[in-house]
């Protein structure tokens, strides 16, 4: 699971990664919510906001990518880290994974 | 059910949104909450690749939902014992008055029985779904879906 579908805006970590080179080679997990028909959108905005504050554009993108592509690569994280959203996003309901990218 | 005054959710401090419903309206929406939960914990799975997680992993997701599924069943059973605290009259209506993070709360909980009521029905594609003649078991997890939504929607307005 090398690469998404879409293009995602850098992490709000990413200033860590130039500093914590361990961090960076630890990232290699990549949080994906999947398209289903049944989560309202305005839902999956909504809870992007909340699980990653984001602001509501950038969530809102992210919840059409899901919608048209099938599929939206959220966040690179470490695997602690991606579990934990994961959880999240699992406890309200959506479609999401994570991936080892290889 | 609308919304009839909302301040920014999630902030301490801020006063309750404000939702009028019918007394009919209170009475479905309490009938939809107590479907709750109709997910199978076995439908979460922490990855689509087997190599991305072991398997005591995908166990701890299950059992944190589980935690999470027996939390929203204690906090429904005090909805449902005191919805007094939450419903009040006005005229012939009813107010609704829900702080942002019981909005976030009753959120969730719409979305699992709107989420699991799809999943019951063989996780269609809405245009299928519409084109159903359904039985009367389909009948009532279409009802479901459908009031969840309407519900959550309604909700949704006072986040946005």
């Amino acid at each position: 699971m090398a690469e998404s579908a879409t293009p995602v805006a850098p992490p709000e970590t990413e200033k860590k990664e130039k500093t914590d080179p361990k961090e960076l080679r630890d990232r290699g997990y990549l949080v994906i919510c999947w398209n289903d028909p049944v989560n309202l959108m305005d839902y999956v905005t909504h809870v992007f906001q909340s699980v990653f504050g984001w602001p509501k554009a950038k969530a809102r993108r992210h919840m059409l990518q899901v919608h048209e592509n099938g599929k939206s690569l959220l966040v690179r994280e470490t695997f602690e880290k991606a579990e934990h959203y994961v959880h999240q996003l699992q406890g309200y309901g959506l479609n999401a994974t994570l991936e080892r990218d290889e | 059910m609308r919304l009839i005054r909302s301040q920014k959710p999630d902030s301490a401090g801020k006063p309750p949104s404000v939702f009028r419903l019918s007394p009919r309206e209170k009475v479905v929406l309490l009938a939809t909450l107590k479907l709750y939960p109709q997910l199978d914990l076995g439908y979460h799975q922490l990855s689509r690749d087997p190599k991305s997680s072991k398997p005591a992993q995908q166990e701890w997701l299950k059992e944190a939902m589980e935690q999470q599924r027996q939390e929203h069943k204690k906090r429904l059973a005090q909805f449902f014992s005191n919805d007094r605290r939450f419903f009040n009259e006005a005229e012939e209506d009813l107010l609704l008055t829900l702080t942002g993070e019981q909005m976030e709360w009753l959120l969730r909980v719409l979305n699992e029985i709107r989420v699991g009521s799809w999943v019951r029905l063989g996780s269609p594609e809405l245009e299928t779904v519409r084109k159903l003649k359904p039985t009367v078991a389909q009948a009532r997890l279409l009802t479901a879906m459908e009031l969840s939504g309407y519900f959550e929607s309604a909700l949704l307005e006072a986040f946005s």
